[in-house]
């Protein structure tokens, strides 16, 4: 099982985001005045959308240190601090939301399997809503997905840093919960993206057990 | 001189607000974590933005009425329930696609177009989508919009002294995220109702503005 912590900045809703089960457990932990928690028992680290990044800029160093253990960190959100080793979020309104469509460039673990990649580009027929901004990656990350200008949209970064980071360009994805949509379409997408990613960050951590007992 | 303070939760959204140069002369950033009187000392208007830290509000609520209590102005947008206020909010399902759907039927029916902020904006302007209702609102409030089903969007009081205004649009964080291009009409008539000053001009964020280090 993943044990996994989701950052809290105190914006309500948060527990339904993300729901414990049988692959992993959530453990939520509230940005506070004076942060600074402790991820020892951490498999996973969780940055959801509407998260505080002054509070995650201020404890980089230890986000460092969780990532060179081997450990996981998943963002959704748009980073404007440089807390995340490597990649970098930007914001830009220079592109028209019309003209948004999505590719899948790299995905040698299959993440996108079962994903129907139009329900993420459209929602009641308008493109656009699911990402902001763009990522510039790390230059040994891969660019899982890309916008229609070639500009990285979800980053798998296996090389950066001992561990493994999974980043979206302030994509949300989590359970039915942490997805703004009434769609049930792209609700079930996203959930089952993020389930893949889930999935990858498990059997990581079960090859890594493995190969500990052996 | 920045004349108006923006409780800020370190989100992205508040930060590409406060920090594009139409804005930043003005705006004050005050992180919600190191918020206190003197923080707001000397500024004529609060800001509390979508995805705030109710959390941590709740703990400034003395200080909050208090700016109110000296004459100035507080614009909330409504997203959550607030602890801190005489209202109550509940959560509605989110129609941002009704203009294309729908274009007839925008989610706000009524607007007090005499309102300051409204005034010569046009229905288009004014309504883009919101988040809840408030289903009751302090005992002297005044709503300024509601939709076709009667629930209150806008509210206004000055019974803490100065004018407290509630919402439940989102323009802060909205302008912040850059994808509605008809912003610069609400948000400018805002500033200027918050703080008179007057603002013009497209909003943009420098490229330079991302991957700050906080020390």
């Amino acid at each position: 099982m993943i044990r996994a912590a989701v950052i809290s900045s105190g914006v309500e809703g948060i527990e339904s985001y993300f729901l414990s089960n049988a692959k992993v457990n959530y453990e939520v932990v509230e940005v506070t005045k004076n942060f600074n928690p402790d991820f020892s028992d951490i498999d996973l680290l969780i940055v959801p959308n509407g998260s505080d990044h002054i509070a995650m800029s201020k404890i980089k160093d230890k986000i460092r240190k969780f990532l060179d253990q081997g450990k996981s960190l998943f963002c959704f959100d748009g980073w404007f601090t440089d807390w995340i080793p490597g990649n970098q979020w930007v914001m830009s309104n220079e592109k028209k939301t019309i003209d948004i469509r999505y590719n899948i460039k790299t995905d040698k673990y299959n993440l996108f399997d079962g994903v129907d990649l139009n329900e993420l580009i459209f929602y009641h027929g308008i493109s656009g809503w699911w990402a902001c901004g763009y990522i510039e990656n790390a230059k040994n990350a891969d660019v899982i997905l890309e916008d229609t200008w070639h500009r990285p949209i979800i980053v798998l970064d296996e090389n950066t840093t001992n561990g493994t980071i999974l980043l979206t360009a302030s994509a949300p994805l989590g359970d039915k919960e942490a997805i703004p949509v009434d769609n049930e379409a792209s609700c079930s997408a996203l959930s089952k993206l993020y389930h893949n990613i889930l999935d990858l960050i498990l059997k990581k951590k079960e090859h890594e057990n493995h190969r500990t007992l052996i | 001189m920045k004349t108006i303070g923006l409780l800020f939760n370190g989100v992205w959204s508040h930060y590409t607000f406060a920090t594009a140069p139409k804005y930043r002369d003005i705006i004050k950033l005050i992180y919600v974590h190191d918020f206190d009187k003197d923080a707001i000392k000397g500024l004529k208007a609060l800001i509390i933005p979508f995805q705030s830290n109710q959390k941590a509000i709740v703990q400034h609520k003395t200080t909050i009425y208090n700016f109110l209590a000296e004459g100035h102005k507080v614009f909330v947008e409504g997203d959550s329930t607030m602890d801190w206020i005489d209202a109550k909010w509940e959560d509605r399902p989110v129609n941002n696609y009704w203009w294309v759907k729908d274009p007839k039927n925008p989610p706000i029916s009524e607007t007090d177009f005499s309102h300051p902020i409204y005034n010569g904006l046009t229905p288009r302007h004014s309504c883009w989508h919101t988040h809840g209702s408030y289903t009751s609102m302090p005992s002297s409030a005044k709503a300024i919009q509601k939709k076709p089903d009667g629930e209150i969007i806008s509210w206004e009081t000055n019974q803490y002294g100065g004018t407290l205004f509630a919402t439940t649009l989102d323009p802060i964080v909205e302008h912040g995220v850059q994808q509605i291009t008809h912003l610069d009409n609400y948000v400018d008539k805002l500033i200027y109702w918050l703080s008179g000053d007057k603002v013009s001009g497209n909003f943009e964020v420098p490229k330079a503005n991302y991957g700050i280090a906080v020390l």
